[in-house]
């Protein structure tokens, strides 16, 4: 189809798309041009610089670090599980965000994984995950663990919306003694389910437990559970 | 250890949640406070900026060099999903910026780009504030109301053409105001 659009009128659409102002029915001319015209896609980069710069002009308000934790809770969440990450791409996703090691850290500890992997089983292979359910009177969910690096992913459905002065606080629950507070869930997005990365090793504990606890957590539970599942053989 | 943006970009694109983290750490300031600009809602700000960022995760591959800066594209993306939350459209699928094709690319050095990052919030400010009334509630209406250029010649009272006029207007404004700090010259037709 012939490009019947200037390199003028085009430039009117650039502008409006910046800021987002273009009418649906002008896109198509308008990306006809760009295909077959290098100096119109830079002026529509420039523009598209430009428009960017209007939210300098805002006084900036810094997120929540609670918005910071939620998103890389999904994140590392969904990178463990992934399937498109090789296995040691996995073992370094499940290193937390504001992990306390180092890119040399986590690749020794990928190392000391492959290596002891490997001695024990002589082949280049990870154990399969292990899962353990849990339930509460509303809620059902699963921790799901990699065996290998003994870190785990808590998922679960079917708990209550909090206020933003609550979180949901996860527990590991010995035989005997106090309860070690370990991760906090985070709500998924469009009223899905709850994630929490849980980085402790289960070893030594018999149980796993969420209570509502004040933002920032609790030393003790202060509230009864919301959920809970056994963590046979752990 | 400093990240460019071409290296987020292709952390971005290997699918590491490092990537992410980089990304978020840099921008995800600006990208709150557009949201909260445009929905006045912290909860629904956070809630788009979330999205926004796990959108991004799930298909990191979008990033297109030439349509502008990591920081625009990031922009965008969170201008597009608040704007639609404003307007109860959140089940519209957008294309939050160009996604044809897989590849993603390594950015050209882009003086504007690197410009642009440095400019300070008062500088910006004061070549708003230099822009005709008329001119600046134009692009505001625009880029924080989600208004199209009919809705805003409606809501403004004037021809469809004064409205696109106004737009490329206070953008070249602004670009004379600001851009003087580029080392190339802006590229007009």
């Amino acid at each position: 189809m012939a490009d019947a659009m200037s390199h003028d009128e085009v430039a009117d659409l650039l502008a409006l798309d910046a800021v987002g102002a273009l009418e649906a029915s002008e896109r198509d001319g308008m990306e006809r041009h760009l295909a077959t015209c290098v100096a119109c896609r830079q002026a529509a980069a420039q523009y598209a610089d430009l428009a960017s710069l209007l939210p300098a002009a805002l006084e900036m308000v810094p997120p929540p670090p609670r918005l910071r934790r939620s998103l890389m809770a999904q994140v590392y969440a969904e990178a463990t599980a992934s399937p498109r990450l090789s296995w040691w791409r996995r073992v370094i996703a499940s290193i937390p965000a504001n992990r306390a090691f180092t890119v040399v850290g986590a690749l020794a500890v990928v190392a000391a994984i492959a290596f002891g992997v490997w001695g024990a089983t002589g082949r280049n292979a990870l154990p399969a995950p292990v899962a353990y359910t849990v339930s509460g009177t509303t809620a059902t969910g699963e921790l799901a663990v990699d065996a290998s690096t003994k870190q785990a992913v808590l998922t679960v459905k079917g708990l209550a919306p909090l206020p933003t002065t609550e979180v949901y606080e996860v527990w590991l629950i010995p035989p005997q003694g106090a309860p070690k507070g370990v991760a906090f869930l985070s709500p998924g997005l469009n009223g899905g389910g709850w994630t929490a990365v849980v980085q402790a090793s289960l070893a030594g504990f018999k149980s796993i437990a969420a209570t509502v606890e004040p933002v920032g957590g609790s030393p003790t539970p202060s509230n009864t559970e919301v959920l809970s599942g056994q963590l046979a053989g752990s | 250890m400093h990240l460019s943006d071409d290296d987020i970009v292709r952390s971005i694109s290997a699918h590491s949640p490092e990537g992410i983290e980089a990304l978020y750490d840099r921008y995800g300031g600006l990208a709150h406070t557009v949201a909260l600009r445009i929905l006045s809602d912290r909860g629904a700000a956070e809630d788009v900026v979330q999205e926004a960022f796990l959108a991004v995760w799930r298909r990191g591959s979008t990033f297109q060099t030439g349509r502008g800066s990591l920081r625009s594209w990031i922009c965008t993306i969170v201008r597009n999903r608040a704007i639609d939350r404003l307007r109860g459209d959140r089940h519209r699928t957008r294309l939050d910026t160009p996604m044809e094709g897989e590849s993603i690319e390594p950015l050209t050095t882009d003086p504007w780009a690197a410009v642009a990052l440095e400019l300070s919030g008062e500088e910006v400010r004061r070549a708003l504030a230099e822009l005709p009334a008329e001119q600046r509630q134009t692009i505001e209406l625009a880029y924080y109301g989600g208004y199209s250029q009919s809705e805003i010649a409606t809501a403004m009272e004037v021809p469809l053409g004064t409205v696109k006029g106004r737009v490329r207007i206070a953008l070249d404004k602004l670009r004379a105001s600001l851009g003087d700090r580029m080392e190339t010259p802006w590229q007009t037709q």
